[in-house]
């Protein structure tokens, strides 16, 4: 179109040159964009005294770590991560350089990353405040001698349900079964973790969620891929928010997101919690020190700072889960704090609860997990 | 050329680059950052397995067992779930671009064309996921859109378009339609006006011209947009994983997730391949049908373009 | 067939063609408007609207990391976009100018760089410099190569296809005329070429600042850019302060169009060419 007109300009006037040209300016402000942005980088954080957390999204209070720097020093950035698997192979891809200081693996995880050597150990005299966990909080069958971890919170898996779609009382996994291939058809949501997919066949049947025994596995594929996965909507971890939109009917949802969800909605009263039935699972999700990070002493200032009882209690207000520290039930009762139920239970419920392994059943709940992901989209 | 004859011209020996010179640069970035990288996913998909739960890929002697794993029923299932959205998608991007970037680049007066054209690129300036997001928020059940078709009468009770196949399809149309449009406006704004009003002098009415005339002269622009939106479009996972729920498995989820999920390189990888080959495998397809289509047009066709035609 | 009757036929199918434009307009504009709506959601989910209130944008003041992974964006487009420029541009040229038997190779290379998925370049760069180490440790020279992969090809795509156009006689000309090589290309191949490489560039600027899932793959804790934040937060709870983010980034890049466009005006393109520059056709 204008191009030979272009091409004849440039060839007849010297005087072009004069005048801004294109190219130079956007060369300019390429280079402006790209200076102000270094500059703004320097300022922001070239300090030296700093702290790289590598955690779930959302999971603590942006105003802890505001407190953090205020009170301790060190700034802090936080990356996410969205799933262990993903977290575990971040680090391992990394062999150490991924720059992370902290990273927050749940239970069994904790101790892959222990056996693949991609943990800092603790130096517990910087960690005095270890001493406000709850003793049955510590030594974990992953890590017995709190080397490598330190719990930051730990919570079970149950169920929420909105009982003006869902009539009958949801009072055990078979009844989830029931109402989810029945009235909720189409209208619930399970975890998307392999391990959880898989749990609702295993716990309805009342055998451990971590099986290696083949014949079970077998009976779950087979319940899970061929009889429950259609009556699926959605594979949602944090199905919580979408209480107030109407979005499931029925949910199966970890503590903290359930009591989350209550707390956002104007009619709590029409959703019904409950923990798993006759059985669920105990995770933790704890603090660990990468190895190789470059803030090693802003880490255990962290892991020490976090548990205050003060600082533990901002944050579980936040979070909802129960971060195992000592006296923090009769706090938050005395605080008044709502559906306290849903982050304490009593002792023999949880003693009920069964752990977590990363066993050979794995690679097999894993391959269900998919087959549901793909037969409920069929 | 030029060079040889100002060799000749002024008898100075000059020292010629070989003819890809320019490119070398490009050609050295690509071997290094991307052949390189892939050659190491092709390695692992033949050479390599998963040993135990716990490592994610061990190296051993080459085998095809990673692909025929690969190779399930659930794979297929997903693969014809992935093959249709991206087609239909396709397809609707490319019904609802072609009138638009016609009337952009054809009945719009020239001053007010720039303005649009610019405006059309402000959403492409949001980020990919956050104007998925909004759709999200949009089609909630008891959202915005919900709200606005109750309240003139067209909706009752909640809105089901979230999390289900049809969420999905209307969020990759979104997501790949600029892509559709901007190659499309660009061939159709580069058209001679004077062929169509040689054509309209010559006696042929709107369709015919739009038919014989303006199409035909278009399709490379057509063929563009076909490929910027089936490429990646197949390819996608996250308008599936925010809009979709369970019912929008694509390809790339499953990738995704035996990658991270079930930390298993060796099949990932295969997995991986097997997506490639699948794109490609379309687009061979669809070359020989169109290949053959044109062909038979070609023949059928009063006025024959493809002299004088770039 | 009647002139009034030919002529209300095409002003009926203008009306109609009209209508289309402005239906596909709102289509695309829907999602960015609920986005700008939701960025005044006083609630702690952004799904859910609890009120109207600057929440979102206070938590986004707040919010060290959201900043932090803005600027990596920024540094991240600027570098990858220029590298993709550079290189696609020379080779560009070359492939129309010096056409010959390693062409079809290149063009090979360059389809098989647009036909692989992201995840597939993600992981594979991840492992690749992991396995060298040294400088590409560092998050931002990972991000410039992992960006600019695709980019590259598209620049090359894009100055091709305005370079084939083109007629290489003003070349050949200035060649006839004793320019050397080196002033041939700075004085016409270049100028010729320069809306197509403008576009590139601007192309692969947008296209870097989109970039997801390479970057979540690479980036390293403190380079993380603003769309892997996002993507990490959609599988977990999304808040307020990601569409009031959104939101600003949106404004600020408009604000820096509308100057781009104003200085440009002023000194003498006409509006036409200045909105052609920047939607890059």
């Amino acid at each position: 179109m204008t191009e030979e007109f272009e091409g004849l300009k440039i060839l007849a006037s010297r005087e072009a040159a004069q005048r801004i040209t294109r190219r130079h300016f956007l060369a300019g402000s390429a280079v402006a964009v790209f200076s102000g942005s270094v500059l703004l980088a320097a300022c922001g954080g070239g300090d030296k005294n700093a702290l790289n957390i590598y955690n779930w999204a959302e999971y603590d209070d942006p105003a802890i770590f505001t407190r953090f720097t205020d009170e301790v020093g060190p700034a802090t950035t936080v990356s996410i991560y969205d799933s262990n698997e993903q977290a575990v192979a971040k680090l391992e891809s990394a062999e150490g350089t991924s720059g992370y200081d902290i990273v927050v693996p749940s239970d069994v995880y904790v101790g892959q990353l222990i056996e693949l050597d991609l943990l800092e150990k603790m130096d517990k005299s910087k960690i005095p405040n270890f001493k406000n966990l709850e003793d049955q909080y510590k030594a974990q069958p992953f890590d017995p001698g709190n080397d490598y971890s330190v719990c930051k919170d730990w919570g079970s898996t149950g169920w929420i349900v909105d009982t003006s779609i869902v009539k009958e009382p949801i009072n055990s996994w078979k009844d989830f079964q029931n109402a989810a291939m029945g009235v909720a058809s189409g209208n619930m949501s399970v975890l998307d973790t392999p391990g959880y997919v898989a749990a609702i066949y295993a716990w309805g049947e009342n055998l451990s969620w971590v099986t290696e025994d083949e014949a079970e596995l077998d009976a779950t594929e087979d319940f899970i891929v061929n009889k429950f996965a259609p009556h699926i909507k959605a594979f949602d971890s944090y199905p919580g928010i979408n209480l107030a939109q109407g979005n499931y009917a029925l949910s199966q949802i970890w503590n903290g997101d359930a009591r989350g969800g209550l707390l956002s909605v104007d009619d709590p009263e029409r959703y019904q919690w409950s923990i798993g039935k006759p059985v669920a699972d105990l995770w933790m999700d704890n603090w660990c020190i990468v190895k190789g990070g470059p803030n090693v002493e802003a880490a255990h200032q962290w892991i020490n700072f976090i548990l205050d009882p003060d600082v533990s209690f901002q944050d579980m207000e936040y979070h909802g889960y129960h971060p195992g520290i000592t006296g923090i039930q009769d706090r938050a009762e005395q605080a008044g704090l709502e559906h306290l139920d849903i982050i304490f239970f009593d002792d023999e419920t949880v003693s009920g609860l069964q752990d977590n392994a990363l066993n050979s059943g794995q690679a097999r709940r894993v391959a269900i997990w998919e087959a549901a992901h793909a037969a409920a989209g069929a | 050329m030029a060079a040889a004859r100002a060799e000749g011209v002024a008898g100075a020996k000059r020292w010629h680059l070989p003819r890809f010179a320019l490119a070398a640069p490009a050609w050295v970035w690509f071997i290094a950052f991307f052949a390189i990288p892939v050659l190491w996913i092709v390695f692992y998909a033949i050479w390599g397995f998963k040993p135990d739960p716990f490592t994610r890929i061990a190296i051993g002697d080459p085998t095809l067992q990673n692909f025929r794993d690969a190779l399930t029923s659930t794979f297929f299932k997903t693969f014809k779930g992935t093959l249709q959205i991206s087609l239909l998608g396709t397809a609707l991007c490319f019904l609802i671009g072609f009138p638009f970037a016609y009337w952009l680049a054809i009945k719009v007066s020239a001053k007010r064309r720039s303005i649009l054209l610019a405006l059309v690129i402000v959403p492409f300036w949001t980020n990919f996921l956050i104007r998925t997001i909004g759709w999200r928020i949009l089609l909630q059940p008891e959202g915005p859109l919900a709200s606005f078709l109750g309240s003139i009468g067209l909706l009752d009770g909640p809105l089901r378009i979230l999390d289900t196949r049809a969420a999905v399809q209307l969020g990759v149309v979104y997501n790949y339609l600029p892509l559709m449009i901007f190659p499309l406006f660009v061939a159709l704004d580069r058209l001679d006006p004077a062929l169509r009003e040689a054509s309209k002098d010559l006696g042929a009415g709107g369709w015919t011209t739009f038919r014989q005339v303006t199409l035909p002269l278009a399709m490379p622009g057509v063929v563009a947009g076909l490929l910027l939106v089936f490429i990646p479009l197949t390819g996608d996972f996250i308008t599936a994983a925010i809009l979709g729920g369970a019912k929008g498995n694509m390809v790339g989820n499953m990738v995704f997730g035996r990658f991270l999920i079930a930390q298993n390189w060796a099949q990932g990888s295969a997995m991986a391949i097997l997506l490639i080959a699948m794109i490609v495998g379309t687009l061979a397809v669809f070359a020989a049908i169109g290949l053959g289509i044109r062909t038979a047009i070609r023949r059928g066709r009063d006025v024959d373009l493809s002299v004088g035609v770039p | 067939m009647s002139t009034i009757e030919t002529r209300s036929r095409v002003d009926a199918t203008n009306l109609l063609m009209g209508i289309w434009g402005v239906l596909v307009f709102v289509f695309l504009f829907l999602p960015i408007a609920i986005i700008l709506v939701y960025s005044f959601n006083n609630g702690r989910a952004l799904l859910e609207w609890d009120g109207f209130g600057f929440g979102g944008y206070q938590a986004m003041l707040d919010n060290v990391t959201i900043h932090r992974s803005i600027v990596t964006s920024l540094q991240a487009a600027v570098g990858s976009a220029l590298i993709a420029t550079l290189l696609g541009m020379f080779a560009a040229i070359a492939l129309v100018r010096r056409p010959g038997r390693w062409t079809l190779g290149f063009l090979a290379i360059l389809f098989l760089v647009m036909v692989t998925p992201e995840i597939v370049d993600g992981i594979s760069l991840l492992i690749w410099y992991v396995w060298l180490g040294g400088p590409f440790e560092a998050g931002l020279l990972r991000l410039w190569i992992g960006h600019s992969l695709f980019s590259t090809a598209v620049v090359t795509l894009i100055v091709r296809a305005r370079l084939s156009g083109l007629d290489e006689s003003l070349e050949e000309a200035a060649g006839d005329l004793y320019a050397t090589p080196w002033k041939r290309f700075t004085e016409i191949t270049l100028p010729l070429a320069m809306p197509a490489v403008l576009a590139g560039l601007l192309l692969s600027f947008s296209l870097s600042l989109d970039n997801t899932i390479i970057s979540n793959f690479v980036s390293v804790a403190g380079t993380t850019p603003w769309p892997a934040y996002v993507f990490g937060s959609i599988r977990n709870i999304l808040r307020p302060d990601i569409a009031s983010t959104s939101t600003v980034l949106l404004l600020v890049t408009l604000a820096a169009l509308a100057a781009v466009g104003y200085v440009l005006r002023r000194s003498g393109d006409s509006a036409e060419n200045v909105a052609k520059t920047l939607t890059g056709v």
